[in-house]
């Protein structure tokens, strides 16, 4: 049993209460590489409030204020709220009124189109990872080999017969269409994963359980699930995160009502006549985060909470 | 009454209620057609839809809806291509670039105008009081033939973008005539009279580090003297290339020439390669990004906007943003003049050059009704009062009656340039291979631009290329 | 499992009845390959729906039959991947032995033409060497980077200490950005003249830093790039495993004084085995279709080209559909090559232990 508080605990790198737990020195430590690697989001982030001429300046101007004079000039910026309203409604020609972008809906329809086929593949997925888990079939690692190379060949290849597909069956730029086809997208990941969450769970309580009486659905809702709840939730931040991003089927399947805000991000570059809107970009990049931001954060802790039954593993 | 008499009762009366529900359609008068067309979201664009929604009436009597896609320069062909290629028949109406005519008139997409010009002399004569050159360039497949496909949507030119603040500054011009023994140009028409010797020679004077002097003050920054575009994407090297090795006397493959005209011994001629030549060793003056290939005419604007460049060859598409306070840094200390050329022996300057801009064309599953709106649009579109409003705005006009105008130097700055560069346009090839063509051979430039090979095996390749690749397609024969 | 009816044969083979599945397999998967190059688009389209749904209905047969609850289970993911995946797959290999491009309205058949010139052409086939040796030297270098500093971030991660909830999500957000803003803003970073690599290293030497001058500095460019929007997808990948280890394993290990290296493996390791592999076998696949941050980055340039990003020129830009639908299957043909080799070694090493 330890006695004194080894070097470690006393940094705050470890506490002595438990092995999982640190205190504020791993707080620190982690505070500074978590900072360094967020750092060049935090640029973006600080580029939505600059004015255009001011976001390539040299040198560059990091601080919004220069702190009651401890920044030097040179490193501080006006501050502007513009081009936060100029996603939502700017001019597109010089001197003419502000139009809406539409950038309202483009936003309700990644929320929209992401949310659900993520859903829906994580309801599908998780019940066809359960059956290759629990049933195998004898050429189980085949069929799920052919899974996943449905998602090696780059998208270009299969966008023509996708969109005559589309158009034939009259889906082109609807929403039923382009969630049908991200949740095809994220299936692949969503049975490996959860597969591999179920294969670790032991089959003694559930043996016991159906042992007592309990019926196969039972079995799985009560006993198997709430074990993988941490899959659960990482697969769906990672559907989330892929399809929030999804770029080229979007571009070509969505139409005017139906457009995500990837595709229609390119307004700020090479828009307007000019190269890159910085401002502009940067702020719809940061709008853009929040919904996938929120999602991840309040979903946290089922991620990390691991499996708190205490079974014996395997 | 017999049911004979009844059924004839009721036929009557239903042939009477048909002729008078047919008599009355076509006493109808207003219809409703939609026109869709596909454009880059670009001020051009915005500015045409804008004239038309205040404008526009159809001479028919119909509504007429323009329905504009806009779609972000970056996915433009991605979108248009796929729409085409995948039979979806969206769009009535599509902006182009030249250079694509041919791959989508083979394709059967673009819909020939022949008929259309000879049905209405009117529309006929609007398109001859076009300059030839973005006639041709706009609109003729094969090229230079009497088959007419495109209207111009937005043309454009190469220009020369000042920095009038340095150029004219006096202890620059001190200097630049103590070093060079020669004026360093300044206004407008000196501008146009600088050959690649003189940008040459700016190019070297104002390679500045930070601290240095620059027109009177020490330089915030690292300042350089030219720039054109030279980046690996597109054909954002090649519009300026190709304006060299014309000037100097060689040519790119001539598809007017077809199946007799050559690529091996054109496309190498030592007249090209020593337009390549001094195309690459201004690069040297350049600002260090265009020795990774990506100054693209986005960056080199950008660069200029912000004030790290005296003089910049680029369209005049982008001009706009130059002269915007809240994009440009240099909004109001430009000036703007014609591409520099190679100096003949007369002294006159040589000025070859491709030009930019967009057509835009029908589509082949337009139909009739649409098209008589279609036609209608057009010609509204390329009449002179509108074409004039459009260029005080920041657009251009072919229309010769419209740029000739002494009105039509006052719009812009760079109009100045406008008529007089029209004359010196010629426009790199249309053929359907023009992607895979254009692809190689900015890989290629691009090995050049970054110092990997020289100017000789550069288009040795390319030739190569070229001979074997349209030799295949059949549009070269030895 | 259960087994509350009389277990029945599994049939033949060539036995045609509904619960025949994977005769209907074959049959589905032939006929939809057939119709998909023999007829118009519209027409063998209908012709695999109905395929589809054949297929479907006797794995429903076949599960009910059987109590077999695996079948019933798996049947809707499959419906969706067919349809989806892989049909357009099956239509794009069956293009792949025609001639066709997509503006043109004629279509010939080539056998494996398309194949063997990739292959030998002059001009075509040493580019295919570079693109695949570049691809492979992008995949080993991202791929490598994100695993180490994933798992190094987990680890860190790994413990509960005040604040953690708020850092994690910190360095969660690079892997929630869109790639254009990536490549946009990366290359903005990576500019000489106004990029803030450059300006730090300006005001040590006084030169702009040139990074893509050379294909070392662009291949560390666009790897930084990738590595740093992924590794996070390692990191929460490997701490789902991490916090999945019982704590009282830990303390146990602690009163017996097992040292730390032996405690890692004894004890953490088989928790994230699995999903290290899983990090290793997607991201590794992902690697390989590497294209849009070369395009944001370099366009190709600095012999930075990638074989997806040659194949969307062909057949996007080019039109050349079945030729890139030729590099394409080429390019499938190495990752699944690759990948059942992970699998191999991933399943011979649990079997060892």
């Amino acid at each position: 049993m330890a006695t004194s508080t080894t070097f470690w605990e006393k940094l705050g790198f470890r506490k002595a209460s438990g092995v999982s737990e640190a205190g504020w020195g791993q707080t620190l430590f982690a505070g500074l590489i978590s900072l360094i690697y967020f750092m060049p989001v935090l640029l973006i982030i600080i580029t939505s409030f600059k004015l255009q001429t001011e976001a390539l300046a040299v040198p560059p101007k990091f601080f919004p204020t220069t702190f009651f004079g401890l920044v030097p000039e040179a490193y501080v910026f006006t501050p502007t709220l513009e081009n936060f309203t100029s996603v939502f409604s700017r001019a597109f020609t010089t001197g003419a009124a502000a139009q809406s972008t539409g950038f309202d809906r483009f936003f309700f329809n990644s929320m929209f189109i992401a949310g659900s086929s993520v859903l829906l593949a994580l309801v599908i997925g998780t019940l066809a990872a359960y059956g290759f888990s629990r049933y195998p079939l004898k050429g189980n690692d085949t069929y799920l080999f052919i899974i996943l190379t449905t998602r090696m060949l780059p998208a270009i290849v299969v966008i023509i017969p996708i969109i005559l597909m589309f158009r034939i069956v009259g889906l082109s730029g609807s929403y039923p269409g382009i969630i049908f086809l991200y949740t095809a997208f994220n299936l692949p990941f969503t049975i490996w994963m959860m597969k591999s969450f179920f294969d670790e769970l032991s089959p003694d309580v559930e043996d016991a359980a159906r042992i007592d009486g309990s019926s196969e659905l039972r079995v799985f809702f009560k006993i198997c699930l709430p074990q993988v709840i941490a899959g659960l939730a990482a697969t769906f931040v990672f559907g989330l995160i892929l399809t929030w991003n999804e770029f080229l089927f979007a571009l070509l399947l969505t139409g005017v009502d139906t457009r995500t805000v990837p595709v229609a991000m390119n307004q700020a570059v090479a828009g307007g006549g000019i190269g890159v809107l910085w401002g502009l970009l940067a702020a719809i990049e940061t709008l853009f985060l929040i919904p996938v931001f929120l999602v991840t954060f309040f979903l946290q802790n089922h991620l990390l909470r691991g499996v708190t039954f205490g079974t014996v593993k395997r | 009454m017999t049911i004979v008499t009844k059924m004839k009762g009721v036929a009557t009366a239903f042939s009477f209620a048909a002729l008078m529900s047919v008599g009355g359609a076509s006493l109808a008068s207003a219809e409703d057609v939609t026109l869709t067309m596909a454009v880059p979201d670009w001020p051009p664009t915005r500015i045409m839809k804008k004239m038309f929604d205040e404008q526009y009436k159809s001479a028919t009597g119909n509504t007429v809806k323009l329905e504009v896609d806009f779609i972000p320069w970056p996915d433009f062909y991605t979108r248009v291509n796929a729409s085409l290629t995948s039979g979806e028949q969206k769009y009535n109406f599509a902006v182009s670039d030249s250079q694509w005519l041919g791959a989508f008139v083979e394709g059967g997409y673009f819909r020939k105008i022949n008929d259309l010009l000879d049905a209405d002399p009117e529309f006929k004569a609007t398109m001859d009081s076009m300059h030839p050159n973005p006639l041709n360039a706009y609109s003729t497949y094969p090229h230079k033939t009497p088959n007419f496909y495109g209207f111009p949507q937005m043309p454009d030119v190469l220009v020369n973008y000042v920095r009038a603040d340095i150029l004219c500054n006096e202890d620059e011009q001190k200097n630049f005539m103590a070093k060079f023994s020669k004026k360093l140009p300044c206004t407008p028409e000196e501008i146009d009279d600088i050959d690649w010797d003189m940008f040459e020679m700016i190019g070297q004077f104002f390679q500045r580090k930070k601290g240095d002097m620059l027109a009177g003050k020490p330089a915030d920054d690292d300042f350089y003297g030219i720039a054109y575009q030279a980046g690996k994407g597109y054909d954002f090297s090649s519009m300026q290339v190709n304006g060299f090795i014309w000037q100097y006397g060689g040519n790119i493959w001539d598809e007017t020439q077809a199946p007799a005209g050559q690529a091996e011994g054109v496309v190498n001629s030592p007249e090209a390669v020593k337009g390549l030549e001094n195309y690459l060793r201004l690069i040297q003056y350049m600002p260090p990004v265009a020795k990774t290939g990506t100054m693209d005419i986005f960056k080199s604007d950008e660069l200029f906007r912000e004030g790290k460049v005296a003089m910049n060859v680029n369209w005049i598409g982008l001009g706009e943003a130059s002269l915007d306070p809240k994009t440009s840094k240099v909004s109001d200390k430009l000036v703007f003049g014609l591409m520099p050329g190679v100096r003949g022996a007369d002294g006159k300057i040589i000025r070859w050059s491709n030009i930019g801009g967009q057509p835009f064309v029908l589509t082949t599953w337009t139909t009739d009704t649409q098209i008589k709106e279609a036609v209608g649009f057009v010609k509204w579109w390329l009449s002179p009062e509108i074409q004039h409003q459009f260029a005080a705005s920041g657009g251009q006009s072919a229309i010769k009656s419209v740029y000739e105008d002494p009105k039509y130097v006052t719009y812009r700055p760079w109009n100045r340039a406008w008529a007089a560069s029209l004359d010196w346009q010629k426009d790199v090839w249309h053929v359907p291979q023009f992607y895979d063509l254009l692809t190689q051979q900015q890989d290629q430039f691009d090995l050049a631009i970054t110092g990997k090979q020289d100017a000789k095996t550069t288009l040795d390749n390319i030739a190569k290329y070229q001979q074997n690749l349209l030799t295949e397609a059949g549009l070269i024969t030895k | 499992m259960t087994m509350t009816a009389t277990q029945q044969q599994t049939p033949g083979f060539l036995n045609v009845a509904p619960d025949n599945w994977k005769l209907a397999i074959a049959v589905g998967l032939a006929v939809s390959t057939a119709a998909g190059s023999l007829l118009s688009a519209s027409a063998s389209f209908w012709v695999v729906g109905a395929m589809v749904a054949m297929v479907a209905a006797s794995f429903v047969v076949y599960a009910y039959r059987r109590h077999y609850y695996g079948g019933l289970l798996v049947s809707p993911a499959i419906a969706v991947l067919f349809v989806m995946n892989i049909f357009p797959l099956l239509w794009s290999l069956g293009l792949s032995f025609y001639a066709y491009q997509s503006n043109q309205q004629s279509i010939r058949f080539v056998g494996l033409a398309n194949y063997a010139r990739l292959l030998t052409d002059d001009l075509k086939a040493p580019e295919l060497w570079t693109n695949l040796t570049n691809t492979a030297m992008f995949t080993v270098l991202t791929v490598s980077a994100q695993m180490i500093v994933g798992f190094l971030l987990a680890i860190m991660f790994a413990k509960q200490f005040p604040l953690r909830r708020y850092l994690l999500i910190l360095v969660l957000t690079p892997m929630m950005l869109s790639v254009v803003a990536v490549g946009v803003f990366f290359s903005y970073y990576y500019d000489p003249t106004f990029g803030l690599i450059s300006q730090m290293v300006k005001s040590w030497n006084g030169e702009q830093f040139i990074l893509f001058s050379s294909k070392t500095g662009a291949v560390a460019g666009i790897v930084l790039a990738d590595a740093w929007m992924w590794s996070p997808f390692v990191m929460l990948l490997v701490l789902a495993g991490l916090v999945s280890v019982p704590k009282y394993l830990y303390e146990a290990a602690s009163i017996d004084r097992v040292g730390s290296w032996r405690r890692f493996w004894t004890i953490t390791f088989p928790y994230i085995r699995g999903l290290l592999m899983l990090a290793l076998l997607f991201r590794t696949i992902e690697a390989f279709k590497m294209a849009d941050l070369v395009i944001l980055l370099t366009k190709g340039g600095n012999d930075t080209m990638t074989i997806s990003y040659h194949v969307i020129r062909i057949a996007n830009e080019q039109n050349k559909t079945s030729e890139g639908a030729a590099l394409s299957y080429l390019m499938l043909f190495v990752v699944i090559v690759l990948t059942n080799l992970y699998l191999y070694i991933a399943n011979r090493r649990s079997r060892e232990t």
